[in-house]
């Protein structure tokens, strides 16, 4: 469903001339398969997500989505696929039930099916109590389901999810957690980034550890314990970035 | 290019648009009320201190003793209210009377009557010309006298007259004078009417972070930007067609005042004149939005929006004050110009002057530069250091 080959972007900065962000970077993720990207800040794993959401371009390498190449075919990795960051991104003047349609209808939603859709992920998130609520009205947890919403109105086989529950409470944060389980029993192909060592090992499938823009590991847990020594997957990211573990040295 | 996620941007643009207060005070609120306050405005203090002026100009300083017979009463039956003083040019300096009269001898022993008048008021201005044509009056009145005294005919003063013809229709110059400063009034109106809702689609996104999520949808970079083009356009368009029908609903009701109607001949604003004023203004909106979203995309936010618009608006104004100046008229390089041509179209408009060919010169160029600027900002929506400065 993903397959990156070779992925590269660098960014100029007048001061520092041309600097990578992303070197080289491959990987593929099958349909129903949640794929996790973890990295410290400044990593590439936004850069990544943007590449393959077709925001940016790539300096070098591809990637296909969907059977769609993000080079030569943005508009089809577009429609095929369902965008969200820790931002929300959400219209504040806008109703729930406005950008729905809003972003249905950019999807290419026929009448008929559209209102159909927004009516099946209004049910399903729980929305209908404030789908005619302006958004700037509501509160975070109730933006945050918006967001999903949005995310999934055209209902895409792939889903890049950038830091989702970033900024979230407990409950919020369980509410993503929630909708990336339930979307890959779908049958859904999902990447998603996060800081949150718990929530990717609760969830991922399989997850790939991206420093300073290089693809350090990637594997399911037992592959990432076996290549490293470690157990818990805080461990293994700190021993990857050369980083000892401070709160386990205490503890010894 | 996709016309169904163009129209999709644009209903959302308008949707945000109408739902934003300060778009609405811009775009809505200042047009509808600002032209006929000042309108209402300049009536009160035109007619108030041409009032002023009237009763203030028949005050003249004539001297305690007058050494002419005939001018006290020249001036007298003229409607002038004299005030005999010591100093006559004291008291027009102390603006205790508009004007004054002084006698004195000539160097040939004539006698001289010496006006004294201050330039710098209107009253003093109009009492001059009352007092001169009184005196000028009594000059003929006194020569009369003396030739008819002699035996020879007063006809030998005027061997032949002259007479002016203006060709101009009645109150042409009165129409262009205001037909520019309505084209000065409408451009800018157009200009930050669409500033609002040009850095709002842009710089606004960016700074909400909802900007990304838009270039993450199935729509284009080209049909992002001409939904948001077209929204803008359409904010400057409302705001040009509300200046115009506030300016008619002025002209309607008599905000304009009646000095400033028996000037322009009693003219009226017909729907020709209205639907000529809308077409006039509909590639003027165009541009504006074009030009405005094109410089507000590199602005990361809104306060950095506004800024980089700000020079945009003192570009406007010169152009537009430069068609509004009186002899300043389109000749076919200078119908090119953006702003000025429009400014000169709406000017003849109001004078009844306007040609097929200015019309189509002005809407041509500036459909041009609209485009122009549409590709322009295709361009720097597809710049990624622009739309993700931090």
């Amino acid at each position: 469903m993903i397959r990156v080959s070779e992925l590269s972007k660098s960014f100029h900065d007048k001061k520092r001339g041309e600097v990578p962000a992303l070197a080289g970077v491959s990987f593929e993720v099958n349909p129903g398969e949640i794929f996790g990207i973890l990295g410290p800040n400044g990593a590439g794993k936004t850069t990544m997500m943007r590449l393959l959401a077709t925001v940016l371009s790539p300096t070098a390498g591809t990637a296909s989505i969907a059977g769609h190449d993000i080079g030569t075919d943005p508009a089809g990795v577009r429609s095929s696929i369902g965008f969200l960051s820790g931002d929300m991104g959400l219209y504040g003047r806008l109703t729930p039930r406005e950008i729905l349609r809003f972003f249905g209808q950019l999807g290419g939603l026929e009448k008929s099916t559209l209102e159909r859709r927004i009516g099946e992920v209004t049910e399903l998130l729980d929305l209908k109590s404030y789908s005619g609520t302006r958004i700037d009205k509501l509160s975070t947890g109730m933006r945050q389901r918006v967001a999903i919403a949005r995310t999934i109105v055209h209902d895409p086989p792939v889903l890049i999810l950038d830091e989702p529950s970033f900024g979230l409470d407990v409950p919020s944060a369980r509410l993503i957690e929630r909708f990336i389980l339930e979307a890959r029993d779908q049958g859904k192909c999902i990447v998603f980034s996060t800081h949150v060592m718990e929530e990717a090992e609760y969830l991922c499938d399989r997850i790939a550890v991206v420093h300073q823009g290089k693809l350090r590991i990637i594997g399911t847990m037992d592959e990432l314990r076996a290549a490293t020594g470690k157990t818990r997957l805080r461990e293994i990211f700190l021993d990857l970035l050369g980083i000892e573990d401070i709160r386990l040295e205490t503890r010894a | 290019m996709n016309g169904t996620a163009v129209t999709t941007i644009y209903r959302k643009e308008l949707l945000e648009l109408v739902r934003d207060r300060r778009t609405l005070i811009s775009m809505v609120l200042v047009p509808i009320v600002a032209i006929p306050a000042l309108f209402a405005v300049m009536h009160y203090f035109l007619s108030s201190s041409e009032k002023q002026a009237e009763q203030e100009s028949v005050k003249v300083a004539v001297p305690v003793r007058i050494g002419m017979p005939g001018l006290e009463q020249a001036l007298t039956d003229a409607g002038f209210q004299l005030s005999p003083q010591e100093n006559p040019r004291a008291a027009v300096e102390g603006k205790k009377v508009a004007a004054a009269v002084e006698m004195a001898n000539g160097e040939d022993g004539q006698p001289v009557v010496r006006m004294y008048v201050d330039g710098s008021r209107e009253a003093s201005d109009a009492a001059a010309a009352n007092m001169r044509a009184a005196l000028e009056g009594l000059k003929a009145e006194q020569v009369r006298a003396a030739l008819a005294g002699s035996g020879v005919s007063e006809k030998v003063l005027t061997p032949f007259t002259v007479s002016k013809v203006d060709v101009a229709p009645k109150g042409k110059k009165a129409k262009k004078m205001l037909g520019g400063m309505i084209g000065y009034m409408i451009i800018l109106m157009i200009f930050s009417g669409c500033l609002y809702p040009a850095v709002d689609m842009t710089a606004g996104e960016k700074e909400r972070r909802t900007l990304e999520i838009l270039l993450a949808s199935p729509a284009g970079r080209d049909e992002i930007v001409l939904g948001k083009i077209l929204a803008a356009s359409t904010a400057a368009f409302v705001t040009g067609c509300l200046n115009i029908a506030s300016i008619a609903f002025s002209f309607q009701s008599g905000f304009i005042g009646n000095d400033m109607r028996a000037m322009m001949d009693g003219a009226q604003m017909t729907p020709l004149m209205i639907a000529l004023l809308v077409a006039a203004v509909l590639p003027t909106a165009i541009t504006a939005a074009s030009v405005m979203i094109t410089i507000s995309s590199f602005a990361k936010s809104f306060k950095e929006g506004q800024s980089y618009l700000t020079p945009l608006m003192m570009l406007v104004i010169f152009p537009a004050v430069i068609g509004m100046l009186p002899g300043m008229d389109a000749n076919p390089r200078l119908a090119l110009l953006p702003v000025f041509n429009v400014s000169q179209l709406i000017k003849s408009i109001f004078a009844g002057d306007y040609t097929a060919s200015a019309f189509v010169v002005s809407f041509a160029s500036n459909l041009v530069y609209a485009a122009i600027a549409f590709a322009v900002a295709v361009r720097v929506f597809k710049r990624e250091n622009v739309l993700f400065r931090t």
